[in-house]
């Protein structure tokens, strides 16, 4: 297979973009990729400072160094969970990965919060990820208000927002499928976030995280066994193989046709956000879940 | 006989009659898009031949929270 763009020995093959490309090639495609998504959506400009959620998985890293080699004033954000055989590594990893590449990092430590992972599931009948996640958002979207950050980014990629997408409409979830996407504007008591990973897979950020010998943390989480989003992944690996260009297909027209009737029928029959009466984050509900979830554990 | 090395799990398997990477993959069960496939520092596309002797490093590419 030769390269599309110079006809070196490729080195990387996309079938969704029925092509390859040699490592330098591929690295440039890359970057247009995410510059391309920050440009379509009007994710950033100059200006912003940038709050990075870094996990120390590949996708998160992958963001962090690309946004870094285009320019953009960012600094990481890891939130340690406090898992034991688990979290010591992925922090290892960020701390390393950013000492390495002169990257400003700020850390969360659970523990020090009252939440560990491990407590909280302890304290729950239900599985972990929802409270997990929802733990992790709170505490990115304190960190970026409070640090006085312009924006927050992830590194969901294509195909976590394709099997998000995919498990938001098998359970018909209108509230989520009203705002999913590439930009959440800021908007009561919410920082501005963006995931500018949303246009390429995660085949594609582990090729480039092996193009420029990163080293993510790569053990799956120890309480991640049964999780649904697996299961959705598998079934779209099983739909891409057959036709290429579905994910990016199902997504985009899911953004610039779908998109549009959920955020109206949201707007007309979804719940207000108040704040919470205990901390003040934006809620549904009375209490926010995280401060729900502090009361549980007393 | 083909060297094959997964991650993350640090599995070392040893395979038979498997003359190209694509064969490497589906034996392994693995689809193209789902893994990384290493030789001697470098990444190999599907298409590309195989011979025996050679070791091979796969590291799977989908998250798992």
């Amino acid at each position: 297979m030769k390269c599309r763009r110079c006809k070196a020995p490729a080195v990387v093959a996309l079938p969704s973009h029925n092509t390859g490309f040699c490592p330098e090639c591929f690295l440039m495609f890359f970057s247009r990729q995410i510059e391309r998504t920050i440009k379509s959506y009007k994710l950033l400009t100059p200006d912003d400072r940038i709050l990075v959620a870094v996990s120390g998985g590949k996708d998160s890293l992958a963001l962090m160094l690309e946004l870094k080699l285009l320019g953009y004033n960012a600094t990481g954000l890891h939130v340690d969970l406090g898992i034991p055989g688990s979290s010591e590594q992925a922090r290892a990893t960020v701390e390393r990965f950013c000492r390495d590449r002169d990257i400003e990092l700020r850390v969360v430590e659970l523990e020090h919060e009252g939440l560990p992972i491990p407590k909280v599931k302890a304290a729950l009948t239900r599985p972990i990820c929802s409270a997990c996640g929802k733990i992790k958002r709170y505490y990115f979207n304190k960190a970026a208000i409070d640090g006085g950050f312009t924006v927050l980014a992830t590194g969901h990629n294509l195909d976590d927002e394709v099997s998000r997408l995919f498990a938001n409409v098998l359970r018909w979830d209108t509230g989520y499928l009203s705002d999913q996407g590439p930009l959440l504007p800021a908007a009561n008591g919410f920082a501005r976030k963006i995931k500018p990973l949303s246009r390429v897979s995660e085949f594609e950020t582990a090729n480039y995280c092996f193009l420029r010998s990163i080293v993510p943390h790569m053990s799956a989480c120890p309480y991640s066994h049964g999780a649904s989003f697996t299961a959705h992944k598998a079934l779209w690996a099983d739909l891409e193989e057959r036709m290429p260009g579905q994910k990016r297909s199902f997504y985009e027209g899911f953004l610039q046709r779908g998109r549009q009737a959920f955020a109206r029928l949201d707007e007309e029959q979804g719940t207000p956000l108040n704040a919470c009466t205990s901390c003040g984050y934006p809620t549904s509900a009375e209490t926010c879940g995280v401060c729900r979830v502090r009361a549980l554990l007393g | 006989m083909v060297t094959v090395r997964l991650e993350p799990e640090g599995e070392e398997l040893h395979l038979e009659k498997a003359t190209s990477v694509m064969q490497v993959l589906k034996k392994l069960g693995l689809k193209p898009t789902q893994a990384l496939v290493i030789r001697d520092q470098g990444l190999l596309t599907y298409d590309v031949a195989v011979k025996p002797g050679d070791t091979l490093t796969i590291r799977r590419v989908t998250s798992r929270g």
